[in-house]
């Protein structure tokens, strides 16, 4: 059985590579107007023009095959046929820039070195054409003697021809001469002649290598996972040797070279029209956007401005829908208690899976707007731009600007944004940012902050959201300076070195593509919902039965169905709370019940304690409707059934750990429940007081925080704890995921270990200062 | 590479130095090997013109129809000759 062709698509970073690919295979890869989109190669199906079947791969963007940083490695490794997963393409697709084509051409001319049939798409006529230039390809293809096709990927023009041109079954060699310069060539033919023969590597596949050994200073990164021969490296050695003596700079030769060959082959295939008179051209258009976009100041402004508009439109659209979904769950909870009989069965459906998991969706409205906003910015090109005005700032941590492209993709998720560090050439630049990037507040601490955020600012008005927005930019911006702080540390102890000279390509500014946009926003909304089905899901289960078993028949305090002690008063409906009086009692609103019905396990709410006079504290909850008159409800004692459960004896064993922070243990069991991943904080709290509160009527999450309070009656949310929760989860190491992405992304274990060690330690250090220096301050 | 249709001046200055505004085509790449090595392999070659659009601690530069940002110590290691009253750069 014959194998089915395999064609690869190479290209210089952010030229439509992706593009083409969903055009052609029909796939949805993620695509955006900034380099370094792609970093791993991506397969899938196309089919010629007449039905053929291929497998057509997409890979990294490079400048050149000498590769500098991880990802061009990919690139240049397919090409040369090293990869054991990957075979030799039996053609290449190259994709150019139109706007750009002398650029864009040099790392074409490296690849018809190769001696592989080549099909040319230039890419991007429309903005070519808007920019004066008028590309001729009939021209190119008489030069080159390939396939020439111009193209608008995005908007599906040229797709046919390029299938017409994939169906050809003997397709051209490129009859394109470039005669290596005099000085390098003796030593092109002398390494091309040891690598064929002493490393056995094909004639044509020699030649090219033979290149890039002399086009990159860095023969060990140019071998790759081929190291060479001691035959071919002593001859590299002595014409390097050589040509320093003579002061020859051979790869420059090479580079210039190139250039030249390529400026003979374009002369005549592109022509500049005159811009007509009162037309704005695409460079001034630009000129006009960075003027403001990359000032020093404005740029700035606008980056507020941008944060601000993101954070309000969580804050002022997305109650109505969560309103929506909270209710959708409380109504399921409902359904399963009134249909099925009592017992575990039902209790894991109500309180692991709808309070659990349930719980963590209702933040899907946040999440599809965060994620409508990262695509508008990364369609429109402003995610370099920021790279840009931060570049002055990164430069004082030791890195540069080109590191905060990926630190800016793990706003969204830390995980594509340490696999976008591959595109950095420095290694200990890479690795530091690699570091820090879980710093950057992904979408996983969405919903704890906001969760906490509710908790400290109840109120639903204008105002309340520019305060709520406040708080919000503030702990992005914490999770930033300490990002920088922990770069700048490590560039001065653990990978000492200075920072790696900037130059980036900035994308042309481009109306964003709402159709992409949207779509992108909905599948990582898909992707979150499908997380909170499978993972947090899972966990919340295997929670629950930690947090319910084992059985206690007698919990201590009140046996079961025993009425609370003291004066509880129940409250009518979830609503506001106000814990903590000078009288040493508690007034309390919400829906503790009174007693409990026969066979229920009593709720821990309802275990009153003589309470202590506690310091004044307010707790309010955001849907108050009113208020009534109780002994504090208590926190459930240790001895309680919760207390008791394997999840309580671990929030307990953690607690003298946590309790200098204002954590009791049932934060304890949602810290240790969310080192799998940030949100199942949620989830677990979600479980945790569901069980907590079996007997009473399903509530939203922040109403039992508002209610929740120390065994003495203090209330355990205060304004002061919900801030070092907040603090505690912009800093600490919580996601399994990430440490096995940066194990993999740094091939040690010694990275991750250290990566969790220094962020929780940082975590917990900071609560400490932030929670005792609180309580100092009486707060 | 664009080069030929414009009038040099015989000023010669780093990246760094050349004013807001001005193009000036590139005669000479310093530093480490690598460096020199991704500059020319990015476009910026020696004969290019190189328009610098903005920028102090970083740079902003038109270089034909792309717009390069460089540090402002990459931007030291080039060294431009600053073209005068001619148009920015030639496709």
């Amino acid at each position: 059985m014959t194998r089915q062709p395999v064609f690869a698509l190479v290209g210089n970073p952010n030229c439509g590579k992706s593009t083409l690919f969903n055009a052609l295979t029909g796939l949805k890869q993620k695509i955006g107007n900034y380099p370094g989109v792609t970093i791993e190669k991506k397969s899938g199906t196309a089919y010629t023009q007449h039905g053929r079947p291929l497998t057509l791969i997409d890979l990294p963007g490079a400048y050149s095959l000498a590769a500098r940083s991880p990802d061009e490695a990919i690139t240049r490794d397919v090409l040369l046929g090293r990869r054991a997963d990957t075979p030799l393409p039996d053609r290449v697709l190259c994709i150019v820039d139109a706007a750009n084509l002398e650029r864009n051409l040099y790392l074409v001319h490296q690849v018809l070195d190769l001696g592989r049939p080549v099909i040319l798409v230039l890419n991007m006529m429309d903005l070519a054409a808007q920019a004066g230039l008028e590309v001729r390809a009939d021209r190119l293809e008489k030069e080159l003697g390939i396939p020439v096709i111009p193209c608008e990927a995005v908007n599906g023009r040229g797709l046919v021809e390029i299938k017409l041109a994939l169906s050809r079954p003997e397709p051209a060699l490129s009859r394109h001469a470039w005669d290596v310069p005099a000085a390098v060539a003796p030593a092109v033919a002398e390494l091309q002649s040891s690598l064929t023969d002493a490393d056995a590597k094909p004639p044509l596949i020699a030649r090219a290598e033979a290149l890039l050994l002399l086009t990159d200073p860095n023969a060990v990164r140019v071998a790759g996972s081929t190291p060479l021969s001691d035959r071919t490296a002593a001859i590299l050695s002595t014409w390097k040797q050589r040509w320093e003596t003579e002061g020859t700079d051979w790869s420059g030769i090479l580079v210039n070279s190139r250039y030249d060959a390529i400026a003979r082959l374009v002369e005549g295939a592109v022509i500049r029209r005159k811009q007509r008179p009162g037309t704005v051209s695409i460079q001034q258009r630009s000129d006009r956007i960075d003027a403001v976009l990359t000032h020093p100041v404005l740029g700035w402004l606008a980056l507020g401005a941008i944060m601000t508009a993101l954070f309000l439109s969580i804050f002022l659209f997305a109650g109505y829908p969560m309103g929506l979904i909270e209710n959708l769950m409380d109504a399921a909870a409902q359904a399963v208690r009134s249909r099925m009989a009592e017992g575990d069965l039902r209790d894991l459906i109500t309180d692991g899976v709808i309070a659990g998991a349930g719980s963590v969706v209702v933040f899907l409205p946040q999440i599809l707007i965060l994620f409508f906003f990262i695509g508008l910015l990364e369609s429109t090109g402003y995610m370099a731009r920021v790279a840009f005005i931060m570049d002055r700032l990164m430069a004082r941590a030791g890195l540069n600007g080109k590191a905060f492209i990926p630190l800016l993709g793990s706003y969204a998720c830390a995980i594509p944004g340490i696999m976008a560090a591959r595109t950095m050439e420095n290694a200990k630049d890479r690795l530091v940012t690699i570091l820090i990037a879980p710093l950057m507040s992904c979408s996983a601490r969405l919903p704890v902050y906001l969760l906490m955020i509710a908790m400290l600012v109840p109120g639903a008005t204008f105002n309340d959201a520019l305060l709520k927005v406040g708080i919000m930019t503030g702990l992005y911006v914490l999770g930033a300076a300490g990002a920088f702080g922990f770069a700048w540390l490590f560039k001065r102890t653990l990978v000492k070195g200075e920072p790696s000279l900037m130059i980036m390509e900035l994308p042309p500014y481009r109306l964003p593509r709402l159709g992409e946009v949207v779509r992108q926003m909905l599948e990582r909304g898909w992707m979150f919902l499908r997380r909170a089905g499978t993972t947090i899901m899972g966990i919340s289960i295997v929670l629950w039965f930690l947090a319910a078993y084992p059985k206690t028949n007698d919990s201590g305090i009140g046996g079961e169905g025993e009425a609370a002690a003291g004066t509880a008063v129940a409250g009518t409906t979830a609503g506001t709370a106000v814990v903590g009086t000078a009288a040493g009692t508690a007034v309390v609103a919400g829906t503790a019940a009174a007693t409990a019905a026969p066979g229920v396990p009593i709720s821990p709410i309802t275990l009153i304690a003589p309470i202590t006079p506690i310091p004044p504290a307010t707790s309010t909850a955001t849907s108050a409707t009113t208020s009534a008159t109780s002994a504090a409800p208590e926190a459930p004692p240790p001895h309680s059934a919760i207390g008791q459960s394997f999840a309580g004896m671990a929030g307990r064993a953690i607690e003298p750990v946590i309790k200098p922070l204002g954590f009791d243990w049932r934060i304890g069991i949602g810290i240790i429940g969310s080192l799998a991943a940030r949100e199942v904080f949620i989830s677990t709290m979600g479980t945790v007081f569901s069980i907590e509160n079996a007997d009473e009527e399903p509530e939203p999450l922040r109403e039992a925080f508002a209610r929740a309070s120390w065994p003495d009656g203090r209330p355990l949310f205060t304004p002061l704890v919900c801030v070092t929760l907040l603090v505690f989860y912009v800093f600490a190491m919580q996601c399994l995921a990430t440490l096995a992405v940066v194990r993999r992304e740094t091939n040690s274990l010694r990275w991750p270990a250290f990566q969790l060690a220094y962020m929780t330690g940082a975590a917990w250090l900071v609560c400490l200062v932030i929670y005792q220096g609180g309580r100092l301050l009486g707060l | 590479m664009p080069a030929n249709a414009f009038s040099a001046a015989a000023h010669r200055m780093t990246l760094t130095d050349l004013p807001i505004g001005a193009a000036g085509r590139v005669c000479e790449l310093s530093g480490h090997a690598e460096f020199c090595q991704r500059l020319r392999e990015m476009g910026v070659c020696e004969s290019v013109v190189i328009e610098k659009i903005s920028g102090r601690g970083t740079l902003l530069c038109q270089l034909c129809n792309a717009r390069i940002a460089l540090s402002d110590r990459a931007a030291r290691h080039i060294v431009v000759e600053i073209m005068q009253g001619e148009k920015r750069w030639k496709g």
